[in-house]
């Protein structure tokens, strides 16, 4: 009902964004509306979209992205030196300051991991800095990161912590008034409307070319789109792949997030590897990409891992559709008419529900007798990641953060994981290994090792690399970041 | 009536902290928060401490004796998804919501007498049969779509208004109008249906036949003895607003109010910040039903307050 009425809405709004003026020219401040508003803006509690997508301008990390995804050295002059097993040495930057004169230097890292570690804050983000023991200060631009064990993931956590103000951190109001070394600058939050931030003159990195941005928070996509419609906002998130026809000008890219279904291989009908490789053979992805994506996302090669990920095995391929084939292993191993519950839920990540159902469409071809169980939420995650027997297919669109496959492995692949379905005592200890791995070429092996085995045996169903879709003004020029962090330094305004 | 005001406050508080209770218990079953809260592929470890800290590792009796305990000092505890006390979030955003019901609510009061009195001077003519089109279309379309239309007509289309958001008087007129529709349709009908039934009713015929004007008779008469019946249904509309009209008003048109807030507290699993919202939404449902009552026995000094 709710997406027909977006279909509808989006009708109207076709037909009259041609009568539609071009937006009054306020050079070089843009509005960004983003889909939901920061739960505070310290940068260390919480694991919250809403608060990256502001704080990601305003503070910086010591390792970074190129927007293709490449890892380069942020706050750090170089990328950081392994002295033993457990230890990393970063060397700093020279004469970055925060925005309130502090100097970034080694306390300032000390101090930024000591309060992201510490029990006493319950941080949210210690999913991805839970191998971190803590940081040495060897001299003023010199800090040694010291794990629980060889971590070789650690150069890319880097890239997730942002490094706060000694100082400020103990007196500083830093939920509400955040400083940091960023290319912008805190101006001011008007709670549930708007969120400003000015250019910082001084960015080591040379001043951005926007002046100042101001975040909106719009939940509704349909609002989001009139705003842009309207010539209230100049970029928005999350537009609808059906709404690009729509908008003045929109950017899409890979994304972080893989939708997958992982098969319990140890359940009655799916423990037969034939339906298992059925399963893979007899979805028409390229066709789904097409009907429920208009394009815009890309089929999964062989796992679902992402592409932009260390890691990731390039050299696998899909499985091609083949329904006959698909039939015929389903004869051949004798599960005719058998039983398959698919588990997933809905409304949480791009057309869930679409493609569970869709995908529980082409299973039923195969003679199956396949029914869907779309549950609630917080229901879904116990099937998901709760001690109850495991479904034999169930939903998930995994998102990959820290870029490394390592996150992805553990958590669908490795026996214990949360998602996990299988218990390969083989494949988890490939997946350990690879963990404790500091030589990066032997653990990319390993890594490729895991994926074609996990593709050979169809311990998972990928389907795609979901892509992120922006909305944009006419005056915006945009090219997005493959790990969805919106920087409004890397933004320009045409006029 | 200080008596009458003292048990129903007490009867209120009964029933405030029955809901609460509720609440508390049903949070606790559907699902889990720190499952919602941490990412995905937090390991065990990491959720068991997330629970420890926030105290959900205990059983839920012992939980629930803490949670009476806090309430009864008005310690909502911190929301796990802004990181400040629930209750601040809660006195941040009620103000907002409050605005939107009154000028909303306002509006339809105001626009709903007039024309329901017209109507039943009339019934089946022009304004009425007008008016119960338009009454009609009210209740039957959903908010969110009429919001939604509303928006793609008057802001992106004519420019007139803002498209969402809050902040300038143009920001409250298109939410406004949004919430008031369904509460203007339900009213209207009710004074225009009240209206005829009293206009036939021996009293104005007499005041007629003893030559007063019609609008004297509307003004003295009719309308006071329909007030009743209308305090009780904008009682009634005020409650629906309060609990379930402004959320999706809010939704749609990205109103910063405590329905916007507790969808997102609920789709993120924020105990204590949705047991705040409730129990600050009971107490007012509460506070509402008396000042009613209260209003109704001025009105109609017959009632009995009991």
């Amino acid at each position: 009902m709710k997406k027909k009425i977006r279909r509808m809405t989006a009708g109207v709004a076709m037909l009259l964004a041609s009568t539609l003026a071009s937006s009054p020219a306020w050079a070089q401040s843009i509005t960004i509306a983003i889909g939901s508003e920061p739960s505070t803006l310290d940068p260390q509690l919480r694991d919250d979209g809403g608060e990256r997508q502001v704080n990601d301008n305003i503070y910086e990390t010591l390792m970074a992205r190129t927007p293709t995804g490449e890892l380069v050295p942020g706050l750090a002059a170089e990328a950081p030196k392994q002295v033993d097993a457990t230890t990393w040495q970063f060397e700093l930057r020279e004469g970055v300051k925060f925005h309130n004169g502090e100097p970034f230097n080694a306390d300032a890292v000390v101090a930024s991991v000591a309060r992201v570690i510490d029990p006493a804050n319950n941080s949210e983000q210690m999913a991805y800095f839970g191998t971190i023991k803590a940081a040495e200060k060897v001299d003023d631009l010199t800090v040694n990161l010291v794990t629980t064990g060889p971590d070789p993931i650690l150069p890319s956590r880097m890239y997730w912590m942002k490094m706060i103000a000694p100082g400020y951190s103990k007196d500083g109001d830093l939920a509400g008034a955040p400083v940091g070394t960023g290319p912008y600058k805190f101006e001011s939050w008007n709670r549930g409307t708007d969120l400003k931030l000015v250019a910082n003159s001084e960015y080591w990195g040379g001043e951005p070319q926007i002046d100042d941005v101001t975040y909106r928070f719009v939940t509704e996509p349909g609002t989001r789109l009139s705003g842009l419609l309207s010539g209230e906002f100049d970029v928005i998130t999350n537009l609808l792949p059906e709404f690009t026809t729509n908008v003045p000008k929109f950017a899409a890219v890979p994304g972080l997030e893989t939708s997958v279904f992982v098969l319990g291989t140890d359940n009655e009908v799916t423990k037969d590897p034939k339906v298992r490789e059925a399963l893979n053979l007899a979805i028409d992805r390229k066709a789904m990409v097409e009907g429920l994506f208009m394009g815009y996302a890309t089929i999964a090669k062989g796992s679902h891992i992402n592409p932009a990920a260390f890691g990731f095995n390039e050299k696998l391929e899909h499985y091609p559709y083949d329904i006959e084939k698909a039939r015929a292993l389903i004869k051949e191993a004798g599960a005719e008419g058998k039983p398959l519950v698919v588990v997933g839920e809905s409304g949480r990540w791009l057309k869930d529900r679409e493609q569970i159902e869709a995908v529980a469409g082409y299973w039923a071809e195969t003679g199956l007798n396949v029914t869907t169980d779309i549950q609630e939420f917080s229901q879904y995650l116990d099937s998901l990641m709760g001690d109850g027997p495991r479904p034999d297919a169930i939903f998930i669109a995994n998102s990959n953060e820290l870029l490394d496959a390592e996150r992805e492995m553990s958590f669908i692949y490795h026996k214990d994981g949360a998602a996990a379905s299988n218990s390969d005592a083989e494949m988890a200890t490939l997946i350990e290994a690879a963990r404790l791995e500091t030589d990066t070429a032997k653990r990319k092996a390993l890594y490729d090792e895991i994926q074609k085995k996990g593709h050979d045996l169809n311990y998972t169903v990928p389907l795609f690399n979901l892509q992120d879709i922006y909305g944009m003004s006419e005056r915006m020029e945009w090219q997005p970041r493959v790990d969805a962090k919106m920087m409004v330094s890397e933004m320009k305004v045409t006029e | 009536m200080l008596e009458f005001i003292v048990r129903r406050l007490f009867q209120g508080i009964l029933v405030v902290f029955g809901v609460t209770a509720t609440v508390f218990v049903v949070t606790r079953l559907v699902g889990d928060p720190v499952a919602l809260m941490l990412p995905l592929s937090a390991t065990e470890a990491q959720r068991a401490a997330f629970a420890q800290q926030i105290g959900l590792d205990q059983p839920i009796v012992t939980q629930f004796l803490r949670f009476v305990g806090d309430i009864a000092t008005l310690d909502f505890g911190n929301s796990l998804w802004q990181r400040r006390p629930a209750i601040e979030v809660v006195f941040e955003r009620l103000p907002n919501t409050l605005l939107l019901i009154a000028a909303g609510l306002g509006a339809a009061v105001m626009l709903s007498i007039p024309l329901g009195a017209v109507s039943a001077l009339r019934p089946g003519g022009l304004v009425d049969r007008l008016t119960m089109s338009v009454g009609l279309l009210g209740l039957a379309m959903p908010q969110f779509w009429l919001g939604l239309v509303a928006i793609v007509i008057f802001a992106v289309t004519l420019k007139w208004l803002p498209t969402s958001g809050m902040g300038t008087a143009a920001h409250l007129v298109l939410p406004a109008l949004t919430l008031s529709l369904t509460p203007l349709a339900r009213f209207t009908m009710m004074v225009r249906a009240s209206m005829i039934d009293e206009l036939n009713k021996p009293y104005v015929k007499t005041a007629r036949a003893k030559g007063l004007g019609l609008t004297r008779i509307l003004r003295v008469h009719t309308l006071r003895n329909i007030l009743v019946p209308f305090l009780s249904i904008s009682g009634w509309e005020l409650i629906s607003t309060l609990s379930g009209y402004t959320v999706v008003v809010e939704t749609v048109f990205a109103w910063p109010g405590l329905g916007l807030t507790a969808v997102q507290a609920i789709q993120r699993g924020d105990l204590f910040l949705m047991q705040a919202i409730v129990f600050v939404i009971a107490f007012l449902i509460v506070l509402i039903g008396i000042v009613l009552d209260i209003l109704s026995k001025a009105v109609d000094p017959r009632m009995e307050l009991n």
